[in-house]
């Protein structure tokens, strides 16, 4: 669990500092700054929350503006699935701890450490995933303190770190050549997508699912060949 | 905090949960199916969807430095490594502009 906590430190900074810039968003919203960590403790999905409080504060109908910000975690489906094997020894209660957990970025760093050591499981990802839900849930409160006094760290190249830390995390995942194809149409759909203006979350969605019948049809090529 | 407040966390919590549980029991269904290598191919597709979803649209720096952090992610395969190189060589491309 240590090993999972120290891991994910440079990525709980750089999420602590977008943690901030929610935090300012809500309280604008008029949510108390122990709204907003109960908020975060409770949901623990930034993009979803984001979205949420915006339509919130927009006057959109309340079931609308939690369903825009919940559609955009469909990804989860996707990431909790692939935890399968990870979580499979733990008891129902731990298991349903671990998915609530489990953000992008514990999730990829945990998937992409397993790649290189298969010792590696759910133990990193309790360690990586407190320490995340636990930066997330105080930088937000933080952030609807002292609200806008905090300086602009995007400028600094902050939205690129994740940027890198993601791109390392596929490398750990890249497991040959097998996955190029699969990888390629993944990157190029989700990149046309975003640039025809279709929101990120939901690009994402697409290009995974694109490279997943691609996969699974070489897959089945190579079945038939043999 | 309004009743309409209280009704926001509940509800997107409500949500949340329930997309992760979904993953969990539609994880749990495909590991013993025939579809289980799909498992496997799952996290690096789902991490090149949201790389290719932050380099879409951006300015060549960023695709440059991005070009730098893949060829040192490939030599060091380090999280911290890449990021910390990754956004020097951003930075530096940023401040020189190029």
């Amino acid at each position: 669990m240590k090993q999972g906590a120290i891991a994910i430190l440079p990525l709980a900074f750089g999420a602590a500092v977008y943690g901030f810039a929610f935090g300012l968003l809500a309280a604008q919203a008029g949510f108390p700054w122990w709204g907003v960590a109960m908020m975060s403790g409770a949901v623990h999905a930034g993009s979803s929350q984001i979205v949420a409080v915006e339509q919130f504060s927009g006057g959109s109908a309340l079931l609308g503006a939690a369903l825009a910000g919940a559609a955009l975690n469909l990804r989860y489906i996707g990431i909790v699935a692939s935890l399968a094997p990870v979580l499979q020894s733990l008891p129902l209660r731990l298991r349903l701890l671990a998915i609530h957990v489990t953000g992008d970025e514990n999730w990829a760093l945990t998937m992409a450490e397993r790649a290189k050591d298969p010792a590696v499981g759910a133990s990193f990802l309790f360690g990586s995933g407190l320490v995340m839900i636990g930066v997330w849930t105080m930088s937000t409160a933080l952030g609807a303190v002292l609200g806008a006094s905090l300086p602009d760290l995007e400028r600094f190249g902050l939205g690129f770190a994740f940027t890198a830390a993601f791109i390392a995390m596929a490398r750990g995942l890249w497991r040959g050549r097998a996955n190029l194809l699969p990888w390629a149409l993944s990157f190029a759909v989700t990149g046309i997508l975003v640039m025809e203006d279709m929101p990120k979350a939901y690009a994402i969605v697409c290009g995974t699912l694109c490279g997943l019948l691609l996969a699974q049809l070489i897959r089945l090529g190579a079945g038939a060949e043999r | 905090m309004t009743e309409s407040h209280w009704s926001l966390i509940a509800l997107l919590a409500a949500a949340a949960f329930a997309i992760r549980l979904t993953g969990l029991i539609a994880g749990n269904a495909i590991r013993t199916s025939r579809l289980a290598p799909l498992l496997d191919d799952l996290p690096g597709l789902i991490v090149v969807s949201l790389v290719a979803a932050s380099l879409a649209g951006q300015p060549a720096v960023t695709w440059l430095a991005g070009a730098a952090a893949l060829g040192i992610a490939w030599k060091t395969n380090n999280v911290v490594a890449t990021m910390l190189i990754g956004v020097a060589v951003f930075a530096g491309l940023s401040v020189t502009g190029i």
